[in-house]
């Protein structure tokens, strides 16, 4: 395939344009006709494995739905103990992760090598900050409170006897969405030095970008049914 | 089939490609439409932020209550319509194969049949338990659940730590605590004619150990040492509470002669209380 070789692609290295990792020296595997069909079987995989991550994250859906419905007085308080603005701010900072990890699909599909390291940097560093956020604005502050989970929990101030509840369920779900910003993270990164290294992503060859991508989406997909439910509704 | 061994020019399939050519362009979404969908993403955002707040408000101004499900049904209508952006843009199922829409869908499904089954049966379930209560009593014994046990041994107090005798667990904590406390809710602050009165009556009638429910020193036994340690709250452990009481966010000034009733609420919580008023 042509590309466009502008300002943001500079002649490569031969050191690295002979890389086998460099996009236009992949092979794809043997049991595989071409490129394409490689391509699609993983996307495929990945669809499959996030299907999977959708029902891990529908047990604590469901957990939500029937607690709230056996015991409405508490996921009201609840709800009222958290503050939109660091939910919505994370919301935020998530959504524009994901409009640059779809961007950075995008560059390395029309070969744009610059802007390709820089949306992933970008996604990085939004993953970070939700972290932070979430960390030091709400973990620290509730933990600090009394707020915690389960046998924890010790916040002199509830007045409904089943908040606990509430609250492991709140830490359950915010926690094993945390734990998927890390991981999607660590993919991120992964990607980022490949690229940097070996140019390892093009127009023929950027599975990995759109598989890493769509793990990321379904996080941000994740958070926002998790936003809503866990802040707004009361 | 030796004569469809050869390839031939007449044959419309290809041997070499017999379910049709899978190579093809791959779709590059305009950086205009991410753009777009960010925008309205944000947007979406925005709207349902705004109209949790908007309903906080005529809830406060009017001193109405809106129902609930306008709530939920509202916010989760915005969240869908943002998934279904994401879904369709950026994770470019628009432009893909219809596969891994399907995939998507499947499981979608999978988890409506999970939420819808599970919520039947949790609404439905007083019907059920009163036909099980019927049968239960005749019983396959034809002994009532009220008789004594016939084997003293094992059947009194079978579970000392788990058995509840049939209530819940923090009702169970209640009662226990009633026991231990006669009186314990004969006073209430509502009742109380001066919050200071109540709260030294309060700490003098709890005890401040952690094992204070435990009746059999349980985590004594077990090498915890849970006494006295100012960082561990103690905080709502056995204390039963009524609603949201009155006053109970407000700072309590602490009374000179409280300081020895509790001890362990001295290191942690009085302190706090001198630092917010100066002392």
């Amino acid at each position: 395939m042509t590309t466009m070789t502008d300002a943001n692609n500079p002649p490569v290295p031969e050191r690295i344009a002979k890389s086998p990792s460099h996009w236009r020296n992949r092979k794809h595997a043997d049991h595989f006709r071409n490129h394409d069909e490689e391509f699609d079987a993983s996307k495929f995989g990945m669809w499959l494995f996030l299907t999977t991550e959708v029902l891990l994250f529908a047990g604590i859906f469901v957990a939500y739905a029937v607690f709230r419905m056996m015991y409405p007085e508490a996921w009201a308080n609840g709800s009222n103990h958290l503050d939109w603005v660091y939910g919505g701010a994370n919301t935020v900072v998530l959504l524009i992760s994901s409009w640059t990890a779809a961007s950075a699909v995008r560059c390395a599909q029309i070969n744009n090598q610059k802007w390709l390291k820089i949306n992933l940097i970008i996604t990085i560093l939004c993953a970070g900050l939700f972290l932070f956020i979430k960390f030091k604005y709400e973990y620290m502050v509730k933990l600090g409170d009394g707020k915690a989970p389960g046998t924890f929990f010790s916040y002199p101030n509830a007045s409904d006897a089943h908040e606990q509840l509430w609250w492991s369920l709140y830490y359950m779900g915010t926690g094993l969405h945390a734990l998927h910003v890390v991981i999607g993270a660590g993919l991120l990164c992964w990607v980022l030095v490949r690229s940097i290294k070996y140019q390892a992503y093009g127009p023929t060859e950027y599975t990995m970008v759109e598989n890493t991508a769509l793990y990321w989406h379904i996080v941000d997909l994740i958070w926002i049914f998790l936003f809503p439910l866990l802040y707004l509704v009361h | 089939m030796s004569q469809h061994a050869a390839p031939s020019s007449e044959l419309s399939w290809d041997p070499e490609n017999p379910h049709g050519s899978t190579s093809h362009e791959h779709h590059v979404v305009s950086w205009q439409i991410l753009l777009l969908v960010l925008l309205a993403l944000l947007g979406c955002t925005a709207l349902t932020v705004g109209v949790y707040n908007l309903e906080s408000w005529i809830e406060s101004a009017f001193e109405i209550s809106i129902p609930r499900w306008i709530n939920v049904f509202g916010a989760m209508s915005i969240a869908t319509v943002k998934a279904v952006l994401v879904c369709a843009f950026f994770m470019q199922l628009r432009y893909d194969k219809a596969l891994n829409t399907f995939a998507l869908l499947f499981c979608l499904v999978g988890v409506g049949l999970y939420m819808t089954f599970i919520l039947i049966d949790l609404n439905t379930r007083g019907t059920i338990y009163e036909f099980k209560v019927g049968e239960k009593i005749v019983g396959g014994t034809g002994v009532g659940l009220n008789t004594p046990g016939i084997d003293d041994r094992f059947n009194s107090r079978l579970s000392p730590h788990i058995s509840t005798g049939g209530v819940g667990i923090v009702a169970y904590a209640r009662l226990t605590g009633n026991a231990k406390y006669p009186g314990l809710n004969t006073y209430r602050l509502d009742d109380s004619p001066d919050e200071a009165v109540f709260w030294k009556k309060f700490y003098a009638g709890h005890a401040t150990r952690r094992d204070n429910l435990d009746e059999f020193n349980y985590f004594e036994s077990l090498g915890f040492a849970t006494h006295g340690d100012p960082k561990q709250s103690t905080a709502n452990l056995s204390i039963p509470r009524y609603g949201l009481t009155a006053g109970l966010f407000d700072e309590v000034a602490p009374q000179e002669h409280a300081g020895g009733h509790a001890p362990a609420h001295e290191e942690g919580g009085q302190e706090e209380t001198n630092d917010d008023n100066g002392h």
